[in-house]
């Protein structure tokens, strides 16, 4: 099979309503074999409600949702069967010793006898429960539960994983630990993660959504992303005049601005340089300052980093992600002048 | 289906719920026992089913109560849900699995009416006929308790619910039989429940349209059969009550007598609660 280019997850207008209240507004979305795709927005903008359609938990009031070509209403078995979900608390029996909760979960999916001894073994490896096998649930740590439900998840090494913040609640190293992990079955699975922290995010998928109050309100590659916040405006600090500075950077056209921030009293000026958008303005600046002879003390992207972009996108303030440039730079000037 | 039998029976015997059952039945089943048959120096084995028939009212809220409510309060539900087996298949091996430790109960007690065919002469036949009966009205609260676990996720909730439940279920004789008979009162009732009908259709549907013909047609029936026949009116309420007692049912059993409609009936009402309890479960996803 070409695998690669298929996509492995078709939604199309998708939508919830909650009697009055829509919880997810028409969403359209398709994530491809071997992606790993992450959902990022603020608690209560849909993450969750997507996620449960997606596993056939809740029905969806309009819209569909194809699993492998199989829709979740029309053959729902088929469908949950290419699926592992861990949902947001993971869903784990205390009474049950894990052997006996994976023994459980392999009869509820109706793994063969004869495989399973191979399949959990290598599944624990993976997850690194081996330690803890024999231990009842209800004993163990936020960290080794949380370990469990992807364990389950995993049973059957279905063809999509679904994780709703996998990391919540976990300590520092186990975050670290968790994002290796979801990265490593990146490399089999394709994986869909909901997350609010952006830097989880932008460190584990390949490609984001932002979702806010239930609609996509931007979606690109990570690296498109952070390009676009990233290079487009220095703060730079230079030894010399730095109003002529500003002068010469402006006559560019992929220049939009430069502006002295502040005069530092000792013969140097920080200014800021805003680029065009996703265009790397720093050779640029570089050039130009050394044919004026103004030495670069420090060149620094100072870029609202994600999270800013991020805040901004799902309060409304900007539309897609198109306009997240412009937006971003008059948001650091208000944040600036605070 | 077999995946959840498993689970619950498993959940049973590591938890006290499964041992405080057997324990508690077998006690109760013994009590009854020494009274009406040691004691009374009686051979009717059905007099002890009939008696000890009165710790259902503990027994079965504490085999049913945690089935659902337990799975909504850990989340567990999710992965009940979210994986390839079918709503139906989950209910009925959740049933299953309080109908087994039912089962497991009667047989261990089978040891009772053994002593009675050893130092006397015991209708066998009848005996069984009897605890047949009595298995089949255990599942049919069962099932009453099931629905009631999977409507809230607090255990203690669901336990008061189904004890209720039960207690009203087996004193519906006495409340049938005080219930009014007359016509007046008879169409007051019907008209509440053709309301009641009626709201039910609305909060399923919403639409004010349809609920609204639903009510109409409901009192339409109810005028043009009062004006052909007035007298089918009469005691209404009694029949409708006395189609919930599920213990009246079980006098032909208690005599010996396996009547099909008893059976059936037993069996209908297990599986109207059972399908209440997917249908809950379903319409939950939908909402």
């Amino acid at each position: 099979m070409n695998k690669g280019v298929i996509a492995l997850i078709e939604v199309k207008d998708l939508t919830k309503k909650f009697g009055p209240h829509i919880a997810v507004d028409n969403i359209s979305f398709t994530v491809n074999d071997g992606e790993i795709v992450g959902f990022l927005g603020p608690n209560g903008a849909g993450k969750t409600t997507t996620m449960n359609m997606m596993t056939g938990f809740l029905s969806a009031t309009e819209g569909s949702i194809r699993i492998n070509g199989y829709d979740i209403l029309d053959e729902p078995i088929k469908a949950k069967k290419q699926l592992g979900y861990l949902p947001d608390v993971p869903p784990v029996y205390g009474d049950m010793t894990v052997e006996e909760y994976l023994s459980f979960v392999c009869d509820l999916k109706g793994i063969k006898k004869s495989k399973r001894a191979d399949m959990l073994n290598e599944i624990a490896l993976t997850v690194q429960i081996k330690d803890v096998y024999k231990r009842l649930v209800k004993n163990l740590s936020k960290g080794y539960r949380q370990r469990v439900g992807l364990a389950q998840a995993l049973v059957g090494f279905p063809e999509v994983l679904i994780l709703d913040e996998p990391t919540v609640g976990l300590d520092p190293k186990q975050i670290i630990e968790m994002r290796a992990l979801i990265k490593k079955l990146g490399e089999k699975h394709t994986v869909i993660l909901s997350s609010h922290i952006l830097s989880e995010v932008s460190a584990v998928c390949d490609r984001v959504m932002i979702i806010n109050k239930g609609r996509i309100v931007a979606t690109d590659t990570t690296e498109g992303l952070s390009n676009k916040a990233g290079n487009s405006m220095q703060l730079v600090t230079i030894k010399g005049d730095g109003y002529t500075a500003c002068d010469k950077l402006d006559e560019w056209a992929d220049i939009k601005s430069a502006r002295v921030v502040s005069d530092n009293g000792d013969g140097t000026f920080d200014i800021k340089v805003t680029g065009r958008e996703s265009i790397d303005i720093r050779e640029l600046i570089f050039n130009t300052l050394a044919n004026e002879n103004i030495p670069i003390l420090c060149l620094k992207p100072t870029a609202l980093n994600l999270e800013e972009a991020f805040l901004k996108v799902i309060n409304g303030e900007l539309e897609d992600s198109e306009a997240l440039n412009v937006h971003m730079v008059e948001g650091t000037d208000e944040r600036e002048a605070e | 289906m077999s995946a959840i039998f498993k689970k619950e029976i498993m959940t049973y015997f590591k938890t006290v719920t499964g041992y405080g059952f057997l324990g508690f039945f077998v006690l109760i089943t013994g009590y009854f026992f020494v009274s009406q048959n040691i004691v009374a120096a009686n051979a009717n084995y059905n007099e002890t089913l009939a008696g000890s028939m009165i710790m259902f009212l503990i027994l079965v809220p504490v085999l049913t109560m945690r089935l659902f409510a337990e799975e909504a309060r850990q989340k567990t539900d999710q992965l009940l849900y979210a994986a390839p087996i079918k709503v139906t298949d989950i209910v009925i091996g959740k049933f299953l699995a309080a109908a087994a430790l039912m089962l497991i109960g009667i047989v261990i007690t089978l040891v009772f009416p053994y002593l009675l065919s050893r130092s006397g002469q015991l209708a066998w036949g009848m005996t069984f006929v009897g605890m047949l009966g009595y298995f089949m009205m255990g599942m049919c609260l069962i099932s009453v308790g099931i629905f009631i676990s999977v409507l809230t996720d607090n255990q203690i909730v669901a336990a008061a619910a189904t004890f209720a439940s039960v207690f009203l279920l087996l004193m519906m004789d006495n409340i049938s039989s005080s219930a009014p008979i007359s016509v007046g009162s008879s169409v007051v009732f019907l008209a509440l429940a053709v309301a009641a009908i009626a709201l039910t259709v609305y909060s399923g549907t919403k639409n004010i349209t349809v609920s609204g013909i639903f009510a109409i047609i409901g009192y339409v029936i109810m005028g043009v059969l009062y004006f052909i026949n007035p007298n089918i009116y009469d005691g209404v309420i009694v029949k409708v009550l006395s189609w919930f007692s599920v213990l009246s049912r079980f006098e032909n059993f208690y005599m010996g007598i396996l009547s099909v409609s008893d059976v059936v009936y037993y069996i209908t009402f297990t599986c109207a609660f059972l399908y209440f309890t997917v249908n809950v479960i379903e319409k939950r996803r939908w909402s």
